[in-house]
């Protein structure tokens, strides 16, 4: 069934390409560090680097173009792990259990862990994407606004299990974030809501609020307390991690690469969503539950892993149907225009040796992205050998840069710095900052969703209990936020009511 | 500098001063200039305006650097460039939304604080079904549509966005009743109406072509004056008896109030690139129309499409 000449002679083409392999190797450092800044995202570099490409052959041209994509979606998590500032939405979810890691002096090991899941995630998504396209090109078609809808839910329910030792507080975090969530043009009927008179609050500030809740809250942070990031560079060692430690999250990886190339193929869902997904099925599946959000080593590879597969996913329906799935695959599907390549089904008969090509480069970007990852490490882990005094005023003019840099706005650097105040006070507090990140993700989706399904049906709310995968979506999204309850119950009817917790 | 090259600057300009226009013609562009353009990097906006400014550098003294300002469906963008400083270094690519945001009471500019250098390319809307679908033509999907009023679904890229008002105004003409369905964008409703979600989509040619070409969709008509270079064998509205021509376009902008100098470069600039053949070539490649027009038409086709958009959005009750 499988042509397997074609693949070897696209590693074959590719080989004998050497500008090719250059300008992989080159997009994917470009890609790691675009990733790494707060604010600058993969999307930006995608879009920065196109005109470059028009000179260019299509290979080389499209190869610099996945390295920044592949580069840009794992190089989020160095500075999430580092430093708790993520530089992209999905490594929010990294940075959870990442930072936790390197405040217990393992650093090391988590950043090493991290490079390995996401190439592996990212590898596996690209052959999923080599061998089975055909087979999965029309799953996302499935996909219409009820299905959407019911993701989101899914997606929401999974505050229970990141709100960390307070469900409580996370609640009300996740909240708050809901509220933000409707500030911006209603999805339907395009009427402003709460922008009182500023176009610039038509769409929400996303990754904004996230620099600020995040980098800036831990700037102010850190300028309240200078001792707070000293002698975490200890432990900076190996950087290829134990194979035990890596034997113990390979389940973990398998599955969050399954979950992240279902994410990346459903439209509007990316990274973001296939990150904080797999931090939760890891969770659910995990045989100790309540390390997550304290350095569990398997929170970190599922969110790398499920984030990178989650670029063969969204290359798998763009390529095959020509719907791109996110704004950065939106952007490759113009280069791939420009070259004269059409994407969409007639791409892989018309231009199979190419798009062979292509894969085989694929892998060979996550490979220079391991190599890169790794040989990078030692270097960057010296970032928290940098004195809270030079390194903490940096964070927050970076935070301020990168924030400018997305939409050339001041506004969204005010929004910034008010979300970090903001998040300071949540930090202070206790609230957890992921359940803010992941309702201004899933809040737009859901309720946009609803709304067009109930638009669709004519009003009707059939849609919630006739079509399959919407019911299987929020059966999961019950089960996911009442299982800690009933475990809670069932511990309670156990310990005959002496294991009563605050929570 | 020092006082003696400055003493000469201030005579030299002082010199200058009794030539008048002529002589500031020739000083300007003098540094680089700014080309607003109100969506995101690698939209087709800001590909349009890429290709551009690349082609209108060749003749230029001074580059015109892009910059994105997104926000606002637009709004933000546009705003920019209604209130920049009007002396030709901030210009802009604005779109058909210029027409459309006032009305609805999404923007503090109106259309007419725009002046106008030159259209660089149109592209209209037009009705998108699944090839397996059983209209073969415009009038049977209408006919269809009148026996089942509000059950079919037409989906577009947002609310209050030209393939929106394109359906509505569709709706109005053939006198039947559709089921809107804003999406994100043009590509999800597109994907919805590939899975079979939605009955059609009223998204411009380009944004379908792939699976018009696959076979996959089937194009009933085109709202344009002639029918489209790319798909000849479909016909227009008018050839199928609904006088109705709707469609977005793109063109460098200014502010009101500029030096006719600089006016007069911009045209002209705009005039040699945006008929050059390399430009053509640039937009033939990203599925877009060419449909360059010059200042004067340009000026006079959006105030024809501010009224219209005005009194459609009027009978919509989308008018605030």
């Amino acid at each position: 069934m499988f042509d397997f000449s074609m693949l070897a002679q696209g590693v074959a083409t590719l080989a004998a390409s050497p500008m090719a392999l250059l300008m992989a190797v080159i997009g994917v450092a470009i890609g790691i560090f675009i990733g790494a800044m707060p604010g600058l995202t993969a999307t930006m570099g995608v879009a920065i680097l196109l005109p470059f490409t028009f000179g260019m052959d299509p290979l080389p041209g499209l190869l610099l173009i996945s390295g920044v994509f592949f580069g840009g979606v794992y190089g989020g998590s160095v500075t999430a792990i580092l430093l708790k500032i993520p530089g992209t939405p999905a490594a929010a979810a990294t940075a959870m259990d990442g930072y936790a890691l390197t405040e217990k002096g393992q650093a090391s090991l988590a950043l090493g862990t991290a490079t390995v899941s996401s190439f592996l995630g990212g590898t596996g998504s690209v052959l999923v994407l080599i061998f089975l396209a055909p087979v999965l090109a029309r799953f996302a078609l499935n996909f219409s606004a009820p299905e959407s809808f019911a993701l989101a839910v899914f997606g929401l329910s999974i505050i229970s299990s990141i709100s960390g030792s307070s469900p409580v507080k996370g609640l009300i975090a996740g909240m708050l974030g809901l509220l933000v969530a409707t500030i911006g043009l209603d999805p339907m009927g395009g009427f402003p809501r709460f922008t009182f008179g500023f176009p610039d609050l038509y769409e929400v500030p996303f990754i904004p609020v996230m620099i600020g809740l995040f980098a800036a809250a831990e700037a102010f942070k850190t300028m309240e307390d200078p001792a707070r990031r000293l002698g975490r560079a200890a432990k900076l060692g190996r950087m290829v991690p134990p194979w035990d430690k890596l034997r113990s999250v390979l389940p973990t990886i398998g599955r969050s690469t399954g979950l992240g190339v279902l994410m990346g193929m459903i439209p509007g869902a990316g990274a973001d969503v296939a990150a904080f997904v797999s931090y939760n099925e890891a969770k659910r599946f995990s045989r100790n539950p309540e390390n997550f959000g304290k350095g569990e080593l398997s929170g970190v590879a599922a969110c790398e892993s499920g984030a990178n597969a989650c670029t063969g996913g969204a290359l798998l329906t763009m390529l095959t149907l020509g719907i791109p799935g996110d704004a950065v695959t939106a952007i490759m599907l113009g280069a791939l225009t420009l070259q004269g390549l059409q994407p969409g089904p007639l791409l892989f008969q018309q231009h199979a040796d190419l798009v062979f090509t292509l894969f085989a480069g694929m892998v060979f970007c996550y490979v220079a992205m391991l190599v890169l990852g790794l040989g990078l490490m030692r270097i960057m882990g010296n970032v928290l050998k940098v004195p809270p005094a030079l390194l903490t005023p940096t964070i927050l003019v970076l935070c301020m840069v990168g924030t400018y840099a997305l939409n050339n706005s001041m506004f969204d650097v005010g929004v910034m710095l008010v979300a970090g105040v903001a998040g300071y006070f949540m930090q202070k507090y206790g609230f957890p900052a992921s359940p803010v990140v992941l309702a201004l993700i899933m809040g737009p989706m859901a309720e946009a969703n609803f709304r067009r399904a109930l638009s669709l049906s004519n009003g009707s709310l059939d849609f919630l209990w006739t079509r399959p995968i919407t019911v299987a979506l929020l059966a999961l999204a019950l089960l996911t936020l009442f299982l800690p309850v009933l475990r809670w119950l069932w511990q309670m009817r156990q310990g005959g009511g002496g294991a009563r917790r605050s929570a | 500098m020092d006082r003696r090259s400055f003493t000469f600057s201030a005579l030299g300009a002082m010199a200058a001063i009794p030539l008048g226009g002529r002589a500031m013609a020739a000083g300007y562009p003098s540094r680089t200039i700014e080309m607003i353009v109100p969506y995101s990097a690698g939209g087709g906006t800001d590909l349009v305006a890429r290709a551009f400014a690349d082609i209108a550098n060749e003749t230029l003294p001074k580059a015109i650097g892009v910059v994105n300002r997104t926000g606002g469906g637009g709004a933000v963008g546009l705003t920019g460039i209604a209130r920049a400083r009007p002396n030709g270094y901030t210009i802009g690519l604005g779109t058909a939304e210029i027409t459309m945001l006032p009305h609805m009471g999404m923007a503090s500019f109106k259309a007419t604080d725009f002046t106008a250098i030159a259209q660089l390319n149109a592209d209209p809307s037009a009705i998108t079904v699944k090839a397996d679908a059983p209209w073969q033509t415009l009038e049977e999907f209408v006919a269809h549509a009148k026996e089942n009023p509000g059950t079919v679904r037409i989906g577009n890229s947002g609310t209050g966005a030209i393939w929106h008002l394109a359906a509505e105004a569709f709706g109005k003409d053939a006198g039947a009743t559709f089921n809107h369905i804003p999406f994100e964008g043009a590509a999800p409703a597109v994907t919805s109406l590939l899975g079979g979600h939605i009955e059609a989509v009223s998204v411009s040619p380009a944004e379908v072509s792939n699976f018009v070409a696959a076979g996959e969709l089937r194009m009933l008509g085109v709202m344009a004056d002639e029918r489209v270079g790319a798909f000849p064998e479909v016909p227009t509205f008018r050839e199928q008896g609904i006088d109705l021509t709707v469609g977005t376009w793109r063109g460098v902008l200014v502010p009101n109030g500029l030096p006719d100098d600089a006016l007069a470069v911009l045209r002209e600039v705009a005039a040699t690139a945006g008929q050059s053949e390399a430009f053509k070539a640039q937009l033939a490649k990203m599925n877009l129309n060419h449909a360059y027009m010059d200042a004067d038409a340009f000026q006079a086709k959006i105030a024809a499409q501010d009224e219209f958009f005005g009194e459609l959005m009027g009978e919509l009750g989308m008018a605030r």
